[in-house]
């Protein structure tokens, strides 16, 4: 199993690197869709022939559209947090910075009712067009931002494996036991950061009480050390700040 | 809006003031669901923001903030069957509640510590004169009134159902003529806000953070017109939240706002420091003020004269300036020479430092272990301050004068002649009224804590009566809209009293939650 997921890696390594060499069909599927007919570009517009972009020893991949990879792949309905999950690897590898393509060339969405994948069943929530155009700025930031979403997308972490199956909202949040799923034990996080002089200035065990997680660190936008805003001397860092 | 609607609006003669006073002229565009905005004031604009079409949420009583006043409504509120919904603008609840010194200003409590310690006398009476000496008389007594009734039942209220935790000791503190200012186990607000949160959440209140306050929806200023919601931005996302019986204001004060506190009082420049959260600016008051609601004394703004000089946070060293003078504690210049009678106001103490001079900075405070305890100090907050560097220890006083820096003679001089006059009983220096539980500093360890002046607490704000109803400019109340805690003003005069703010703000917002259930649906 895991050797397939290896393979799987090294399928889209290879498949986002051919797409980047070929800039031009790139974005021609995203003018396709700029000029509202991205739903008429398919996986072939850039891949004309998937044995060209898929690992060696990958069982040959048959069919022009999506459906090709997600009869094996299915997307994760979960929502679990996961690693590496394939969803992730995929948005890597087609939004911005590696890629260039519009949502709807994978996707199928009807303002306010559905959004999905094509030729599969189901739909991930209602996103009107607002919710579309803010989860397109989230994609371009955990794409290529400074920001802690960048750094999750690194590890190939993607909204799923903060926000859950539901598509997130405009005032979504994550809750703490979110992050501990990666990041915890809460004991063993307090630990880490436990300094070596004054054990009471320690970012993971404040005296506000069981802050959330997100006070300090933002998945998209920049990250900040809460307790810097009245304790100006102490000496905290955190990643994810805005690159100077 | 076009032109020639603006045009038009001029043309009827429209002015704030008969907007204000319900729109006379203006009742056609009223009728088709306009809401008065006065955002900004002499622009035709303002006119126009319209009244929401739909709520996105619905709640008995909507609470904007978090702390002592807020979580005290809300528990209040809640507690009498409503629902209730508190929003906090910030990340994290509790504003400069869950941050102050944790002092709390009562004459009695649950365990009648003053009484049974020998501490004299005390009753409600006492401590309204002094909180409207220490305010000059400015204070509105009817809410003096309200508060010093209040305050034990309310420390008692959080003890008993909050399971909050007091030490067992009382002190006198600056401008108060009693030992009432109790100190919680916690040593800062915390233990408070904790038990308020606990209390409010039982009771079935929500507390949702990040909901900044961003309107106050009213659809005019007649006096039968009530509040109906706000409008809220969470997130990315604004939504509009429908009141049911009463939206209750506990937003905290301005002293953040360094626009707002200077256009008020000018002296208080940007180059103050502030001991408050940087939440604490005036939005929710202006808001307030744009559907007709009155202020009072916004120029009224304190300075906590023992803050922390570097950064001007009140950490918990910063509380034992204000605990100490009742036993003793005194206050001296780089010189090494006091400057004030340790027992005044704080206005008093702050001023006397800033007039010292700016290369004056900082002030110290002088203590000793006898005292710790009793001025309701620990002795573990003792030997982590001196760990960090904020408390100076030393086995004699002239140790103590070297390390820092101050002339030894100097600082050995004013302390002995101080031992004197507790000794006599009198202060020809500064006239302090000597106690006789007042300490001198002749047996060790002895301690010192650097001090300066920082921009602390709002005395000004919102009118309300005693019911925590807010009251508009022609003074009526405004149906459905309360205040409690520092967005209101009037309790305090023009300098409140250490250690009152806190049942100002539980009493008041127990009023307001209390008043804001019983409110038709």
């Amino acid at each position: 199993m895991k050797k397939i997921w290896l393979l799987l890696m090294v399928f889209l390594v290879t498949f986002s690197v051919l797409c980047l060499g070929i800039d031009n069909r790139g974005a021609e599927a995203a003018k396709a869709a700029d000029s509202g007919k991205g739903a008429k570009a398919t996986c072939q517009t850039c891949h004309a022939d998937f044995a060209a972009v898929i690992p060696k020893g990958h069982p040959a991949v048959k069919g022009s559209d999506l459906t090709a990879c997600t009869s094996c792949h299915a997307p994760d309905q979960t929502g679990k947090a996961a690693k590496n999950a394939f969803s992730s690897r995929m948005h890597l590898a087609h939004v911005a910075p590696k890629g260039n393509q519009d949502c709807l060339v994978c996707h199928t969405w009807t303002s306010g009712k559905s959004f999905g994948l094509k030729g599969v069943k189901g739909s991930f929530g209602a996103p009107n067009k607002e919710d579309v155009a803010m989860m397109k700025e989230i994609f371009a930031s955990w794409g290529g931002s400074k920001f802690m979403d960048n750094l999750h997308a690194k590890g190939n972490i993607g909204c799923a494996g903060c926000h859950g199956k539901d598509l997130p909202k405009a005032d979504d949040t994550v809750e703490n036991n979110r992050c501990l799923t990666c990041h915890g034990p809460m004991d063993k996080l307090v630990k880490k950061t436990e300094p070596k002089d004054f054990k009471d200035r320690n970012p993971h065990k404040s005296h506000l009480g069981d802050i959330a997680c997100t006070v300090c660190h933002k998945a998209h936008g920049a990250s900040k050390v809460y307790c810097l805003d009245c304790h100006k001397k102490f000496d905290m860092k955190i990643q994810g700040e805005k690159a100077p | 809006m076009t032109t020639e609607e603006k045009d038009i609006l001029a043309a009827k003669g429209l002015s704030r003031r008969s907007i204000l006073k319900g729109a006379v002229a203006f009742g056609a565009v009223t009728a088709s669901g306009f809401a008065l905005n006065m955002a900004m004031p002499g622009a035709a604009e303002a006119m126009i923001k319209k009244l929401p079409k739909k709520w996105d949420e619905t709640w008995d009583v909507v609470v904007v903030g978090s702390g002592f006043a807020g979580l005290a409504a809300a528990s209040a509120a809640a507690g009498a069957g409503s629902t209730v919904i508190v929003l906090e603008k910030m990340p994290t609840y509790g504003g400069n509640s869950i941050i102050n010194g944790g002092v709390y200003a009562s004459w009695d409590d649950k365990y009648h510590y003053r009484n049974n310690l020998g501490l004299g006398v005390d009753s409600p009476k006492q401590h309204s004169d002094d909180t409207l000496k220490g305010g000059d008389y400015y204070n509105i007594p009817e809410l003096v009134d309200v508060m010093v009734n209040g305050a034990t039942g309310a420390l008692n209220w959080m003890i008993d159902e909050g399971d909050a935790k007091i030490r067992p000791t009382v002190t006198r503190a600056g401008g108060h003529t009693a030992y009432r200012t109790h100190s919680a186990v916690a040593g800062v607000g915390r233990e408070y806000t904790e038990a308020l949160r606990k209390m409010a959440e039982k009771r079935g209140a929500k507390i949702i953070l990040n909901s900044e306050v961003t309107w106050i929806w009213r659809q005019d200023a007649d006096p039968k017109s009530p509040v109906l919601g706000l409008e809220v931005k969470r997130g990315r996302r604004v939504l509009n939240i429908k009141a049911k019986k009463a939206v209750v204001l506990a937003s905290g004060g301005f002293s953040q706002d360094i626009k707002m506190r200077m256009a008020h009082n000018p002296r208080l420049v940007p180059e103050f420091n502030c001991t408050n959260q940087k939440g604490a600016t005036g939005e929710t008051i202006r808001f307030a003020q744009a559907v007709g609601a009155d202020t009072l004394q916004l120029n009224f703004i304190q300075l906590y004269p023992f803050a922390e000089p570097e950064t001007g946070i009140l950490d918990t060293p910063a509380v034992y300036p204000f605990n100490g003078p009742g036993y003793g504690i005194v206050y001296v210049s780089k010189l090494g020479k006091r400057f004030v009678n340790e027992l005044e106001r704080r206005d008093v103490c702050a001023f006397a430092q800033i007039n010292l001079g700016a290369n004056m900075k900082p002030t110290w405070s002088i203590f000793s272990r006898p005292m710790v305890l009793k001025m309701g100090g620990s002795y573990e907050e003792i030997d982590a301050g001196v760990a960090k560097g904020r408390f100076v220890k030393a086995d004699s006083i002239n140790e103590l004068a070297g390390k820092i820096g101050l002339p030894a003679a100097a600082l050995a001089d004013t302390i002995n002649k101080h031992n004197k006059y507790l000794e006599e009983g009198k202060d020809p220096d500064f006239n302090k009224p000597i106690t006789k539980v007042m300490i001198p500093l002749i047996e060790g360890p002895f301690y010192a804590v650097s001090q300066w002046p920082a921009v602390h607490h709002c005395m000004g704000g919102l009118r309300i009566n005693r019911d925590s109803q807010v009251i508009d400019v022609f003074g009526s109340v405004i149906p459905k809209l309360y205040a409690a805690g520092e967005v209101a003003g009037g309790v305090h005069g023009s300098n409140r009293l250490g250690s009152n703010a806190m049942p100002d703000c539980v009493v008041f917002g127990r009023v307001a939650g209390t008043n804001a259930a019983k409110e038709k649906v």
